[in-house]
């Protein structure tokens, strides 16, 4: 019966729990944006003009350049061949200049590589790396990780030399899971055939988006006939337009699924994908995260003594425990019980093939009442518990 | 599966096998033939389009026009006011204007002597340095001061002037532009190109005194043609038939065509309906051109080097101004500008039957090698044949006495005598130098003299061969399947490595030699033998060459004068395989027409 002695374990946590846990609500207090642009060249002068526009949507609605990695392979601005010198415009009204006076490139030409974009989310850099070129998130930091360059099915180009995969991708934000380096991610990828790109992807808490599904390519918006080339990407440009006229300010209550949901075919000339599976709470949770929630910057102060998030969370995630270990504990016991009059084969089957039933999640609504009741009836029990245990010393 | 390989050997074994070959060779040369004939269908060609993405043709505004056209009247004046003066003069004055738009300039000396003619000049170029580049690359626009029809390219000159002070006001160059003025469309260009690359004759031509970085493309402007145009003719066709990376004609059919708004020719087809006779006609000239394998222009020059040329000319009348051909050259430029690297994307080796569609290497060169095989099929089946005994009705008989006798009662083979055969190849092999020497080293006056007695000799010539061979050799019937075989090994093999050069050459070679595979001796038929030799003799390379002079109402002087300067300017190589593939085998085969082998005398010597 061991079992049921580790029974005895969670009315104790739980009894210690309550003394000490403050109560708390989930929320991130950091915001950071990685965007990458993948392909050189001048051709690709698009490629580079979507990551500054997203570069300057975030900039805008108040992430500061340290919380912002941006790697760009190749220099626009100053190639021989752009009529504009020292500018980069994302759109052929050339009314901002995205290049502009006040632009901080972390990653630039060669040193956008593969290795470095793993290294980079996994914080696996030496000691020489300056803080400015590191994600230094931790488990309360939201982060928009925006991709944009040449890619195929599952597999994203790097500058015309490597790429990198959808599962080098899913295992980097595992990684960046397990050692709590991210509080939830929106991931974004304009490339060809972007959907499998997220497709790999298993790690909870990321909302993925990308251009177009397996065998569509993504289309560029328009071209600049003075530049002489394509300025920006369907996918971006709208999602721009978006961030642009309703996203005014970090005061907009607009959520990720109005974003989401004001993509269409028509549009963008491609199939946008987004996957919420991953997110808690799923897709309705996912929707309605706000879209500051990512391109913004949310300054959530947490002071000490007011409702603490992870706390709460791991009570929730103990009372669930509880509940399951409850639950393999009395079947547990059934089983042996069955065990005396049933046959050894039959004994083993159906204990395998049985789920756990995990206990229904608390909810907000009548929290303290709830909490007080499972707390009075827990003390009762252990207090029962106490005195049959005292009763019953004496007899033995 | 045994049966079946039993089979198959016992066919090897079968004498009939070896009256196949003939067949077979006449089939590949038909099929080859057919071939050619499909390509211009839907099915077989293929649509063009831009392979290298840096390009993006017809994606920039230009602005070349407006005050532009007063410069331009400007600088025609001053081109008009230099006609007839020396070609120094003429660099005087262009040198000045050229250094006076701050431009860095150099000139350039050449003397080449072809056929007892000289062709001198002064070449005239400028360099306008990127202003953002590294100035590792550069491309060249070219303006002959005459083109290649020897007509005044006044407006081609004064364009290029227009276009040197229009390009130096942007700041967008990547590469170095120069700007080339030559005194004629061919030796002038040639002598420039040698001289950058280094691999000129320091002796005809001088170095250059002023360089830029490796040169990525050329485009030639011949506008000689006064007033307004309609459509843009482009040349393409680089000596010996090499051709420009397809990439950059897409994007000149795309700038002109698709962003301009203006009709673009080519081969000389000024109206195409893009329907099959037409694409045929483009096709077949295209492969003429190439296969004669001469300079076609300016741009000629510039492929061996590989660097990328067409050359653009105006035609006929319409509402285009001079401004519009700017502006073509200046969307192309901006194109090139946009180049990373090298054109080598799209391909090199095509055939272009409309501006808009063309058959790669691929679907086309089949056509020349099933010609060349004929060839060779031929050449193996009398090796095979020369081996076996005379008399060819006892195997015969002796099948029909049961399987697998064939194989033990088979004959053995007979030893073949090879010094004779041998020997007559090499000495018609070696004889070719001397109409290769002749042609390309008798003066102007002399050539057409030498001509006609070559032409006299040449047909004379079989018959006292081969009548020296029967008086002294007495060669059996054996010997002259060997001479026939060895000499239609080389032609095909000859043939079937020139085709992945120039294809057009070959197939056209392999079809004027296609009679020899059918020739042998006719000891018992002089009728047949008659008309043989008729037969060779119009096909010979002299009777070609004057058939094909009189059609294109050139006089036989002028045709061996331009060969003769296209070998010692240009390295045109056609002369070689007339004279040194071609006659050779046209010789072998004519000897073999007209010989008498002695009947019986393989069978002697085996005895």
């Amino acid at each position: 019966m061991k079992l049921s002695s580790v029974l005895r374990l969670p009315a104790l946590l739980a009894a210690t729990l309550f003394t000490t846990a403050a109560l708390v609500e989930a929320e991130h207090t950091s915001n950071w944006a990685v965007l990458v642009s993948t392909s050189r060249f001048w051709f690709n002068y698009r490629h580079l003009a979507n990551v500054l526009s997203i570069y300057r949507t975030v900039k805008r609605l108040g992430i500061p350049d340290s919380q912002i990695i941006l790697m760009l392979p190749d220099d626009m601005a100053c190639n021989p061949r752009n009529a504009f010198p020292g500018t980069v415009y994302s759109n052929a009204d050339r009314a901002v200049d995205l290049y502009g006076d006040n632009i901080e490139v972390d990653y630039r030409g060669y040193e956008v590589t593969v290795e470095n974009f793993i290294r980079l989310l996994t914080d696996r850099v030496g000691e020489e790396m300056p803080r400015s070129k590191r994600l230094l998130t931790d488990d309360r930091s939201n982060i928009l990780v925006y991709m944009t360059g040449h890619g195929g099915n599952e597999f994203l180009k790097f500058q015309d030399a490597e790429e990198i995969g959808a599962f080098d991708l899913a295992d980097a934000f595992e990684q960046m899971w397990e050692k709590k380096r991210y509080h939830e991610i929106l991931f974004m990828i304009d490339t060809c055939q972007a959907n499998t790109m997220y497709s790999k992807l298993y790690s909870p808490n990321i909302i993925a988006t990308g251009s177009s599904e397996l065998d569509q390519s993504s289309y560029s918006h328009h071209a600049d006939n003075d530049v002489g080339v394509a300025v920006i990407d369907r996918y971006t440009y709208y999602n721009l337009e978006f961030l642009e006229t309703e996203v005014r300010d970090t005061s907009s209550k607009k959520t990720v699924g109005d974003l989401f949901d004001s993509y269409s075919y028509e549009k963008i000339h491609s199939h946008a994908g987004v996957r919420y599976d991953l997110f808690r709470g799923g897709a309705e949770a996912a929707r309605s995260r706000l879209v500051t929630d990512f391109f913004g910057n949310v300054q959530n102060v947490e002071v000490d003594g007011t409702k603490n998030t992870t706390l709460e969370e791991d009570m929730l995630a103990l009372s669930k425990t509880i509940a399951a270990l409850r639950q393999k504990a009395n079947e547990e016991e059934a089983a042996l019980k069955k065990n005396t009059t049933a046959d050894t084969e039959s004994k083993q089957v159906p204990l395998q093939q049985k789920k756990i039933q995990f206990a229904k999640p608390l909810t907000d609504d009548n929290w303290w009442t709830k909490k007080i009741f499972g707390a009075t009836a827990l003390a009762g029990c252990a207090a029962l518990w106490g005195l049959g245990s005292y009763f019953e010393a004496p007899r033995r | 599966m045994p049966r079946l390989l039993s089979g198959a050997l016992r066919l090897r074994r079968d004498p009939r096998m070896l009256k196949l070959p003939p067949y077979l060779s006449l089939l590949c040369i038909l099929v080859g033939v057919v071939w050619l004939f499909l390509l211009p269908l839907d099915e077989y060609s293929r649509r063009t389009y831009i392979s290298e993405n840096a390009l993006l043709p017809g994606q920039v505004h230009t602005y070349f026009g407006g005050s532009d056209q007063n410069v331009f009247r400007a600088y025609k004046h001053e081109v008009n006011s230099l006609v007839g003066k020396s070609n120094v003069e003429i660099n005087d004055k262009l040198e000045s204007i050229v250094k006076g738009l701050g431009l860095k300039a150099g000139r350039q000396n050449f003397t080449y002597r072809s056929a007892g003619r000289v062709y001198s000049g002064e070449n005239l170029y400028a360099i306008l340095q990127a202003p953002r580049g590294d100035a590792t690359e550069a491309i060249v626009l070219v303006a002959a001061w005459e083109n290649a029809k020897e007509e005044l390219n006044r407006n081609g000159v004064a364009l290029v002037l227009t276009l040197a002070r229009y390009f130096k006001r942007w700041s967008l160059w990547s590469k170095d532009i120069i700007f080339l003025v030559t005194p004629d469309s061919i030796a002038g260009p040639q002598a420039w190109v040698d001289a950058y690359h280094d691999a000129h004759d320091s002796a005809r031509v001088d170095s250059l005194p002023l360089k830029s970085g490796a040169l990525q493309g050329a485009i030639a402007i011949d506008y000689a043609k006064e007033g307004r145009f309609e459509s843009v003719h482009i040349v393409y066709d680089g000596v010996n038939g090499q051709l420009p990376n397809l990439d950059l004609i897409n994007s000149v059919v795309s700038i002109a065509g698709g962003q301009m708004g203006m009709g673009v020719a080519i081969q000389e087809m000024w109206g195409h309906n893009d329907q099959y006779p037409d694409r045929l006609r483009t096709m077949l000239r295209g492969m003429l051109k190439q296969g004669l394998g001469l300079a076609s222009g300016p741009h000629s020059s510039f492929i061996p080097y590989h660097v990328d040329a067409v050359t653009l000319q105006p035609f006929g009348d319409g509402w285009q101004d001079e401004m519009a051909m700017g502006r073509v050259v200046e969307g192309t430029f901006r194109s090139l500008n946009n180049l990373l690297e090298h054109l080598h994307q799209s391909f090199f080796f095509y055939l272009l039957m409309q501006r808009e569609r063309f058959v790669s290497i691929g679907t086309y060169l089949p056509s020349a090698m099933l010609v060349a095989a004929n060839f060779t099929i031929m050449a193996i089946a009398l090796w095979v044949k020369s081996g076996q005994p005379e008399g060819e009705a006892e195997p015969v008989k002796m099948e029909a006495d049961g399987i697998g006798s064939g194989e033990t009662t088979r004959a053995p083979a007979v030893e073949r005598d090879l010094f004779l055969p041998l020997g007559v190849v090499t000495i018609c092999q070696f004889l070719a130098v001397i109409p290769f020497y002749l042609f390309n080293h008798a003066p102007d006056s002399m050539l057409t003299p030498a001509f006609t007695i070559f032409a006299v000799i040449n047909t004379a010539l079989p018959h006292s061969l081969s009548h020296l061979l029967t008086t002294y050799y007495t060669p059996s019937a054996q010997q002259y399947q060997l001479i026939k075989s060895f000499s239609l090994l080389l032609l095909g093999m000859f043939l079937s490595s020139l085709a992945t050069l120039n294809f057009s050459l070959a197939f056209l070679v392999g079809l004027l030699t296609s009679p020899l595979t059918f020739m042998r001796p006719w000891p018992q038929s002089p009728a047949m033998r008659t008309a043989c030799t008729v037969l060779l003799n119009a096909v010979s390379p002299t009777a070609v060459l004057v058939a094909a002079a009189f059609a294109w109402h050139l006089d036989i002087n002028t045709v061996l004068r331009e060969a003769a300067f296209a070998w010692d300017v240009c390295g045109m190589y056609t002369p070689v395989v007339v004279w040194c593939v071609w006659w050779p085998a046209w010789l072998a085969g004519s000897v073999t027409v007209l010989g008498r082998p002695e009947v019986g005398k393989t069978k002697q010597k085996t005895t």
